[in-house]
């Protein structure tokens, strides 16, 4: 078990060596990451923005009813929506959906290409596989995750104002008061700095998994299980050591 | 000319290549011959530096191509054509940026000589108007003139053909054959194709190696193989009820 665990973290290490190799056309490697922006970027913009929305306002629901107490003001409902959403929500919650979504197509769409050949074919041609396949989606998503986490709590805040007003549990003016109080700017840093590790850990993860896939459609799927999995587990694990390191001082 | 000398390969300490020592000759189509599983494939891979071998040398011209880096493969992965069994074309591409994409790669030709070049190579494999089609969308006979076409691209100096006879009917096997014959001998290209198709053999098969159980049982033309005396390959050549009527009636 230990030396197998020490050989796939090798083998992602040489992989990953071998993704930051130098491009060979850096032409191509712009019009691949453009696509990889509407490919993995844009098209979650729904998921995310549905997602969001919902979240926001469950989070303001539950809020509003586990501090019905005439001590506390209302519009902590606000507040606590406010730093749910920024803390945790917009970049671990969403980037764990994101590894769902991603991370199985990213391994299922690189291991289609090992086993109909298909990135032998660009070994054979002289390029570079890894980096050529990988590279894009790396930089693709570390330039437009943060994006998403800021679409994401924009929406997620937008949702919880939306449920709360509408439930009647807050009105708008005290759920306006509570999103803009005892504001902490250093929030947004520390959930882009989160966004930034988790888009590297889906993308490469994922990615190792398609590229050493070996078989048939089966380990296919069996790749891009493991992909959402062990992509999830990371995601968990860095987000104690990233809160660890970021918010105590 | 691309020469292998006393080449070993194994995969898990199961030997699949032993001591393949043989020579392919430029302008000529080479055939790499025998039964499913008798190790062609890995030859093929492993000459093209897919797989890494155990012990041996593939020599490129005057360069042992299997002591180089991957940086110093490059350049005569270059002169590289390839036609994998299942075509391997690029499904997020289409027929035109398929054949068009080792071009954009490797060289720094204008938009509009590229297209000439993509035009020319798939005219030259008789693909018409299918420029914008996916590879989903065709049928397996043109993936593999359209893989053809873009092995072809950058005038490889080498063409290596992996089962292209796979999954098709006769008849598209034999245009198929024609079309690599005839590149081999308008490009003066080194050609060596895999395949298990006896159509293949004796159609264009100038120089044929018969691969048995990971050995090199037999080598000679097509001209040779029917007077063998080498047992592995009889039973090969001779599989099939029809041929051995046929040896039967010519004694």
């Amino acid at each position: 078990m230990i030396r197998f665990l020490l050989n796939q973290v090798g083998l992602y290490v040489l992989f990953l060596k071998k993704v930051f190799s130098k491009p060979e056309k850096a032409s191509v490697y712009y019009k691949q990451t453009m696509h990889e922006f509407v490919s993995l970027g844009l098209t979650s913009i729904g998921i995310i923005s549905i997602i969001s929305f919902f979240m926001g306002a469950v989070i303001t629901l539950q809020t509003a009813y586990n501090t019905e107490n005439p001590i506390y003001p209302k519009y902590l409902i606000g507040l606590g929506c406010r730093d749910s959403i920024i803390l945790e929500f917009s970049s671990t919650v969403a980037a764990l959906i994101l590894a769902g979504k991603m991370g199985s197509n990213i391994a299922s769409e690189i291991g289609t290409m090992r086993v109909t050949e298909q990135i032998d074919a660009l070994e054979i041609m002289g390029i570079n596989s890894a980096s050529y396949l990988v590279l894009p989606k790396i930089i693709a998503t570390l330039l437009f995750n943060p994006v998403l986490t800021m679409l994401s709590i924009c929406v997620g805040i937008f949702g919880g104002w939306v449920a709360g007003t509408l439930s009647g549990v807050i009105t708008s003016e005290n759920f306006i008061y509570g999103i803009q109080y005892a504001f902490i700017p250093y929030y947004i840093t520390y959930s882009l700095i989160k966004t930034l590790f988790f888009a590297f850990i889906i993308t490469s993860v994922s990615s190792f998994q398609g590229y050493y896939v070996s078989g048939g459609s089966l380990e296919v799927g069996r790749s891009s299980t493991k992909a959402v999995v062990y992509s999830s587990v990371l995601i968990l694990l860095f987000n104690v050591i990233l809160t660890q390191l970021l918010l105590t001082s | 000319m691309i020469s292998v000398k006393n080449l070993n390969k194994s995969f898990h300490d199961k030997n699949v290549l032993t001591d393949i020592t043989v020579e392919f000759e430029t302008g000529k189509t080479n055939l790499i011959i025998g039964q499913s599983g008798s190790g062609k494939t890995v030859l093929l891979k492993s000459i093209v530096g897919l797989h890494n071998i155990d012990s041996g040398e593939i020599w490129y011209e005057d360069t042992i191509f299997n002591k180089l880096e991957f940086s110093e493969k490059k350049k005569i992965r270059s002169e590289i054509g390839m036609l994998f069994q299942g075509s391997a074309l690029f499904d997020s591409l289409t027929v035109e940026q398929n054949v068009q994409f080792p071009l954009d790669m490797f060289t720094d030709k204008s938009p509009a000589e590229k297209t000439d070049r993509v035009n020319f190579c798939l005219n030259r494999v008789n693909i018409i108007n299918a420029n914008n089609l996916y590879p989903a969308e065709l049928s397996g006979g043109m993936k593999k003139r359209v893989a053809i076409a873009r092995a072809i691209a950058l005038n490889p100096k080498y063409l290596f053909c992996d089962e292209p006879n796979s999954g098709l009917d006769p008849v598209t096997a034999i245009l198929i054959d024609d079309l690599i014959q005839e590149l081999t001998e308008e490009y003066s290209m080194t050609t060596i194709v895999n395949t298990h198709d006896m159509n293949s053999v004796m159609e264009i098969g100038e120089k044929i190696v018969f691969i048995s159980e990971g050995r090199k049982c037999w080598e000679g033309s097509k001209h040779d193989i029917l007077n063998s005396d080498c047992k592995p390959l009889n039973d090969f050549v001779f599989a099939n009820s029809l041929a051995k009527k046929i040896r039967a009636v010519a004694g």
